[in-house]
């Protein structure tokens, strides 16, 4: 089986840091695990939107 | 019921089926049965009114009822909708693919699915229990302690195991040019963007199988029962 590169590990740590807020909120809140459409708006700004935010202030 | 099932199948679908399948049409059909029917399982707070089925599996999975958005039909009559009202056989058999699968999967409860409706004899292999008629909370806790929760846990594995399915590369290579609807997309929003949409439902499913499996057994106290059925501390209803 292939392994992923370097590029594609640095996205899985993106997406796993993002599950990990996810995750929190949910077991403190189960409200928030209940929808897709809020886990695809959260996946979209912590992996999207707050990089890119990121990137042009440095 | 399922919880993370249909948000993971989709991927192992996409990877394994030799058709062109378009990717937003398998995932509505995923969704479709439980978009059309959960809402009433639980109950919903509308003002002072709370909405709630009196029966909820029998309005889930039965009939009279809204058990046929569970069978092969209806997947069917939507694919036919897809194909030949608004002009897409992809969307059409992608849909159908998707309502199918979930429809097979929920067989695999207490109560079971009406696969071939109008014929109303429930398919159920019995492997979990189904508690939607206990409420939101304890529903979960029981599938989340029981061979419900397993099953979803295939699934992740399956999926992390099938990892190529979730890169770059293969979207844009087998995702994005199999459905026009994200070149449509991609007119207004950005690839990087429609591959997070992409990968989203892959995300939701396993962090919230994840969440649910820690609030169930962490936060809370429920006992795992792996067993046939199971868990038997919870009322499970049956066909």
């Amino acid at each position: 089986m292939k392994r992923p590169d370097r590029s594609q590990l640095i996205t899985l740590l993106g997406y796993a840091g993002a599950a990990a807020i996810y995750i929190t909120i949910g077991v403190l809140t189960t409200d928030f695990l209940l929808s897709v459409f809020v886990a695809a708006a959260f996946l979209l700004v912590t992996v999207w939107v707050v990089p890119a935010i990121v990137r042009r202030i440095v | 019921m399922s919880w993370a099932a249909h948000d993971l199948e989709p991927y192992a679908i996409q990877r394994h089926s030799r058709l062109k399948i378009a990717f937003v049409p398998l995932l509505l059909g995923s969704y479709a049965p439980d978009l059309m029917t959960k809402w009433y399982v639980y109950g919903v707070h509308l003002g002072p009114w709370k909405l709630k089925a009196s029966e909820p599996a029998q309005f889930h999975r039965g009939w009279p009822g809204l058990g046929f958005t569970h069978s092969f039909l209806y997947g069917a009559v939507v694919c036919l909708i897809f194909w030949k009202v608004l002009g897409s056989k992809n969307w059409g058999v992608s849909f159908m693919i998707g309502q199918w699968a979930h429809a097979l999967t929920d067989a695999g409860d207490t109560v079971g699915t009406m696969l071939l409706f109008p014929w109303t004899h429930h398919f159920a292999v019995g492997a979990w229990a189904y508690a939607g008629q206990t409420g939101r909370s304890t529903d979960a806790a029981a599938y989340f302690s029981g061979l419900g929760g397993m099953w979803d846990l295939v699934w992740i594995v399956y999926g992390f195991y099938s990892w190529r399915v979730l890169t770059r590369g293969y979207f844009e290579q087998r995702v994005f040019t199999a459905d026009g609807f994200w070149r449509i997309a991609n007119k207004a929003v950005p690839m990087t963007a429609l591959l997070v949409f992409y990968r989203a439902e892959f995300f939701y499913g396993t962090s919230r199988w994840i969440a649910w499996t820690i609030w169930a057994h962490v936060v809370h106290d429920y006992p795992y029962d792996l067993s046939w059925g199971g868990p038997h501390w919870v009322h499970a209803a049956h066909s």
